[in-house]
């Protein structure tokens, strides 16, 4: 039956009866069948993988903890927890190291994109672009964890910059500190930048710019008058990506921030690791109000549906 | 912004490469001022290429660009006397109107009332009153031209580039706007160089007319010696609706030519063109001057005339255009105005005879 069913429409053509098993196929994907169902498939993903987790996590937050699980219950002791311990210091402290870093991949990346987009020749800005992308084919695990022997007291840096005579004692500051981890994030993330700032940059028509040349804007003024506020929202978008990663990656300050370095990833994680799952959905719940409150600032002032926006 | 008669542009020399690719092959021409003129030529025909080095936007290969008798050349676009309309999407597309318009003369530091004032005058000018705090996306194509319009003459540069400015506008706003572009120009008396590979267009807005084809300029005049009486052969198959046939002098004198294409003879006035007995030329007669010669009419003795084999006839609404085959098998046209003559029917395949008056058809030796 299935066989006839399959190599039904290939008949339709030229039969002069169809199998009535292949008409009943059709009439399943046809418009009142699979099609009329597909484009409800994003709205269930979205519910079944994306609502369903964060409103678990946030119901999750006020449970009652037991030894090895929880169990239903309304209590505010996890965010009493948080907030009386010297988690919600380290949790503002990592917000600051993720401020830090966005200010640097900005201040190394944006550059990098107005680079491209501006003095590469229009074919190959892509595949410059995809160079970019290559380093997350490496495992992030092995990326961070390449760091150390670069920045370690005997890495590379510090060999070479003793080499060089520059120093006559080796940087101990870059490794096993808040820095290094300030140092791990931008070098994991940095890409986010230059996509984000990249794709802004693109929608700029290059006519913009020959405008600017006519006006006699210079180069000063171009940045600061159309290059900046024209990539305002993609400027955004990156330092978002990299602020909640920066927020959240436990990974970079295990590796590289030595003892007692945390981020708000690694509170969580190890409040998991200690079975107090109410303390860890909690931790959850604020870097989700976080998150919400920076989203809504950026649409506040770059007004972020314009982001997907065709330009003019 | 004064009406000046001298020379506004002169172009000596004028080469431009792209790597081992010639976009310009030294071309030379001057424009005077005050004059509305257009580059006219087909697509990749170094138009746009001769526009951007009058305006700086690219670097000569060779030759010099004089602005008002000074040597631009190597200036950029901003120290020259000269500014850019853009095609499309040339706006900026986070300011308003108003601060589009408003931005050159903020970066030369204008007063702020000075700025405001001449913003408003120039927007009254381009017929966009009251759209100040619009943003470009809420604007129609037109209207975002004529704000790249306002925001170039905003700056009192006395030389204005238009590079396809109407090209992305659908055909009845475009002929609104020549006539639009036409009117600001004579209003604010300066010179206005357009490009476009858009022939109507060009004969709309514009006093005289360059041909550029092939990095070369083909030929230069007024719109009308363009149209009625090209010297180039190429001009001739670009502008208007020519016919034009292939043949040998067989004989040259009087300042007249008798030309034969092979099936008839036909007698042209040859306006001291360098032609001589056995020369390969041309002839172009415009699709509207050639006449079916029907029967029981007596064509005067000066229409040349020429056998052919009726085709078919096109309806175009206001024209009908006549196709009919020569002898040598090539098509060419004869255009007449719907209902103005009387319609005569031919049989496709009929024998018929074309014919032209004699003063009519141009010859081309080159």
């Amino acid at each position: 039956m299935s066989s006839g069913a399959i190599s039904g429409p290939a008949r339709a053509g030229g039969g002069r009866d169809i199998p009535a098993p292949a008409a009943r196929w059709r009439d399943y994907l046809g418009e009142n069948g699979v099609q009329k169902w597909v484009f409800y498939i994003p709205v269930v993903f979205f519910l079944l993988f994306f609502a369903a987790p964060m409103a678990l996590t946030v119901v999750w937050s006020v449970f009652e903890r037991t030894q090895f699980w929880m169990e239903p219950g309304f209590t505010l002791f996890a965010y009493d927890n948080f907030f009386s311990s010297a988690r919600a210091e380290n949790y503002l402290f990592s917000m600051l190291h993720g401020a830090a870093s966005v200010v640097i991949a900005f201040a190394i990346g944006f550059p990098i994109a107005v680079f491209i987009r501006r003095r590469v020749t229009r074919v190959a800005q892509h595949r410059v672009i995809l160079l970019f992308i290559l380093p997350f084919m490496i495992s992030e695990l092995v990326r961070v964890f390449a760091m150390r022997p670069v920045l370690g007291r005997h890495g590379i840096v510090n060999s070479l910059l003793m080499e060089l005579g520059v120093i006559s004692e080796p940087i101990t500051v870059i490794l096993y500190s808040p820095l290094g981890v300030i140092i791990g994030d931008v070098m994991s993330f940095l890409p986010f930048m230059i996509f984000a700032g990249f794709l802004a940059l693109e929608a700029v028509q290059n006519y913009i710019f020959e405008v600017c040349d006519d006006l006699g804007t210079g180069r000063v003024r171009l940045f600061t008058h159309i290059i900046l506020p024209l990539a305002a929202p993609g400027i955004f978008a990156g330092s978002v990506f990299i602020f909640v990663n920066s927020l959240g990656v436990a990974l970079v300050p295990t590796l590289l921030g030595g003892p007692g370095a945390v981020n708000a990833g690694l509170i969580a994680n190890q409040a998991i690791v200690a079975l107090d799952f109410p303390l860890a959905m909690a931790i959850s719940t604020i870097m989700i109000v976080t998150l919400v409150a920076l989203l809504y600032i950026g649409h506040r002032l770059f007004d972020l549906t314009k982001v997907l926006e065709p330009i003019s | 912004m004064t009406q000046s008669s001298d020379i506004a542009v002169e172009v000596v020399d004028l080469a431009k490469n792209y790597g081992p690719v010639r976009a310009l092959n030294s071309v030379s021409f001057s424009i005077e001022g005050g004059r509305y003129y257009a580059l006219l030529g087909p697509s990749g025909g170094g138009k746009t290429t001769l526009l951007r080095l009058i305006g700086g936007f690219l670097r000569p290969s060779a030759g010099s660009v004089y602005l008002h008798g000074q040597d631009v050349s190597h200036l950029p676009p901003d120290r020259r006397p000269t500014s850019m309309v853009f095609q499309n999407y040339a706006l900026f597309p986070h300011m308003t109107v108003e601060r589009n318009v408003a931005y050159g003369l903020k970066l030369l530091k204008a007063p702020p009332g000075e700025i405001r004032d001449k913003v408003e005058r120039m927007l009254g000018m381009v017929g966009l009153e009251g759209y100040n705090r619009r943003m470009p996306h809420e604007l129609s194509g037109g209207q975002q031209q004529r704000v790249q319009l306002a925001r170039s003459l905003v700056l009192e540069r006395d030389i204005l580039l238009l590079d396809e400015p109407l090209a992305s506008l659908d055909a009845k706003l475009r002929k609104d706007m020549c006539l639009e572009l036409k009117r600001i120009q004579e209003k604010v008396g300066i010179t206005f160089i357009h490009v476009t590979h858009n022939q109507e267009e060009a004969l709309t807005v514009a006093d005289r007319i360059a041909i550029i084809a092939d990095g070369e300029l083909v030929e230069e005049g007024t719109a009308r010696d363009i149209y009625e009486t090209p010297r180039m052969r190429f001009t001739a198959e670009f502008i208007g609706d020519n016919n034009v046939l292939d043949g040998v002098v067989a004989d040259i004198s009087d300042g007249r030519a008798t030309v034969d294409l092979g099936f008839a003879r036909v007698d042209v006035a040859a306006h001291g063109l360098p032609a001589a007995r056995g020369d390969a030329v041309a002839l172009s007669v415009r699709s509207e001057l050639l006449r079916i010669v029907g029967s029981g009419q007596d064509p005067e003795a000066s229409w040349q005339l020429i056998p052919a084999t009726y085709v078919e006839a096109i309806y175009l609404g206001l024209t009908i255009s006549h196709l009919v085959r020569l002898p040598d098998g090539t098509e060419i046209v004869a255009r007449v105005i719907s209902g103005e003559r009387s319609e005569e029917e031919f049989e496709p395949g009929s024998e018929v005879t074309m014919g032209w008056p004699g003063d009519r058809a141009r010859l081309h030796v080159a």
